[in-house]
């Protein structure tokens, strides 16, 4: 009874913050998981919920939810910083092939904390071509694909590129980075990691406050920081649709693995020792 | 488990919540009574063709969004235009008053339905435009200030007087 009291008042409270946020309207990402080379004006903040579902292993049934709850801030208008909040959601069972064999879970975990930096070189909006410097960085206390423990850190510095078409009506953005991550035991089977990663998509502004694109996605793996190492390759492709508003907006997008290699699995062109078949992401964002 | 999911769903359903909230700062009589006060004005809508919209086109370098345009023509000379241009989400909607030699008088925005960017009512920043004609340059950075924050704002309003001062030589100065 005191549970359900609880969650009541728990309902009641998150409903109550969810109906002032609705009070204003936000900006937008067009894509799922491609950044352009925008920036937040001084002195704004923008919040984001990000959910993002990995589905499918080889075989038996795989959930991976991650939920990032994330706070953005522009601290001059080329230059922003954010915070993000990282948490998982695990349900698999019998995934136990040789090539992803995981233990049945079925599991809430607390994925850690990250922070990014962002400058914009040039403006989409006024340069040939806007260009954007990121930096981010995070602190894992469990892996993303079954949440092991782990006591993960990592660099990731970025560059992003994004030339607009059609009145800014046609977006196309490339996003070029790579990751140095540590403390991946023993979730993972080494220490460390380097990791490429680069997103490239295309949007277009079909209708009053509508987007349509598609993107595609790739995350390259180099255990131990040795590029003649190799771990796994990744493509992932796919939809999006967009919606926004004055101070609040939403992004769909549904990505497929179209091609996966990795080194201890067969080359029947995907791979699911940390990758999944499919991923659905789901991000909003309210502004202030 | 159910009780975490119901807090995911949560801001799901929020978004269905807000309304648009579009600000319409002037209608088309506010705005012909603010550039032009105490004139009378007859509407004298345009449909441009296919060799006008070219020309206009070619002249300013920006792209003819509507074939019709809304023009008045004011008492004692002198022309009151409404437009649009793109914003981010939204079209934003504008007037010009143009002189009787067909340099802008005034600007100013009717519609803003934009996130950012509404440093473009400013008034100072909208003055940049008196007086500027056709032979002008009017591009951002040049002749015409941008205001950080609002760059894409400052751009298509830049961009749309200068097609507007092309449609004027092309299609009503005759």
């Amino acid at each position: 009874m005191l549970q359900i009291v609880a969650m009541r008042i728990k309902l009641a409270v998150t409903a109550a913050l969810l109906c002032c946020v609705s009070i204003v309207r936000g900006d937008e990402q067009l894509f799922g998981f491609v950044r352009g080379a925008e920036t937040l004006p001084a002195h704004r903040w923008e919040v984001y919920q990000f959910v993002t579902l990995g589905e499918g292993k080889r075989e038996g049934t795989y959930y991976g939810t991650h939920f990032e709850t994330e706070a953005e801030y522009g601290l001059t208008d080329q230059f922003q910083a954010s915070l993000s909040l990282i948490q998982h959601y695990f349900y698999n069972k019998g995934v136990d092939g040789d090539r992803d064999a995981l233990d049945n879970t079925n599991a809430y975990r607390f994925g850690g904390f990250e922070g990014s930096a962002k400058y914009r070189v040039l403006s989409p909006f006024k340069d040939p071509i806007g260009v954007a410097l990121r930096l981010e960085a995070g602190y894992l206390l469990h892996d993303d694909v079954d949440g092991l423990d782990q006591h993960e850190r990592y660099i990731k510095p970025e560059i992003d590129f994004q030339k607009d078409f059609l009145e800014d009506r046609l977006i196309c953005a490339v996003d070029l980075g790579a990751e140095w991550a540590w403390g991946k035991q023993p979730a993972e089977q080494y220490p460390r990691e380097l990791s490429f990663e680069g997103a490239a998509g295309v949007a277009y502004r079909f209708a009053p406050n509508w987007y349509a694109g598609v993107e595609i996605h790739t995350r390259w793996e180099y255990p131990l920081f040795d590029l003649s190492n190799f771990e796994h390759r990744v493509f992932y492709a796919g939809p999006s649709i967009h919606y926004s508003q004055e101070r609040w907006w939403a992004t769909l997008t549904w990505n497929y693995q179209v091609y996966g290699k990795g080194v201890d699995e067969p080359a029947d062109g995907q791979t699911f020792a940390e990758e999944t078949r499919q991923l659905f992401r789901l991000k909003v964002g309210f502004n202030f | 488990m159910k009780s975490e999911f119901v807090f995911i769903a949560l801001p799901a359903c929020a978004l269905i919540a807000p309304s648009a909230f579009a600000v319409q700062y002037l209608t088309v009589e506010q705005a012909q009574r603010a550039i032009f006060p105490g004139k009378t004005f007859t509407a004298a809508p345009v449909k441009l063709t296919s060799v006008q919209r070219k020309a206009i086109e070619q002249a300013s370098g920006v792209r003819v969004l509507h074939d019709e345009q809304q023009v008045w023509r004011v008492s004692g000379g002198g022309w009151f235009i409404v437009d649009e241009v793109v914003g981010k989400h939204e079209y934003i909607t504008y007037a010009a008053g143009l002189a009787a030699d067909g340099s802008v008088k005034q600007i100013e925005i009717m519609d803003y339905r934009e996130t950012y960017g509404g440093q473009i009512r400013d008034q100072k920043w909208r003055a940049q435009f008196v007086g500027k004609t056709s032979k002008s340059t009017l591009k951002l950075d040049s002749d015409i200030k941008n205001i950080s924050g609002a760059t894409l704002s400052c751009r298509h309003i830049t961009d749309g007087v200068k097609r507007l001062l092309a449609f004027y030589e092309i299609a009503i100065k005759h």
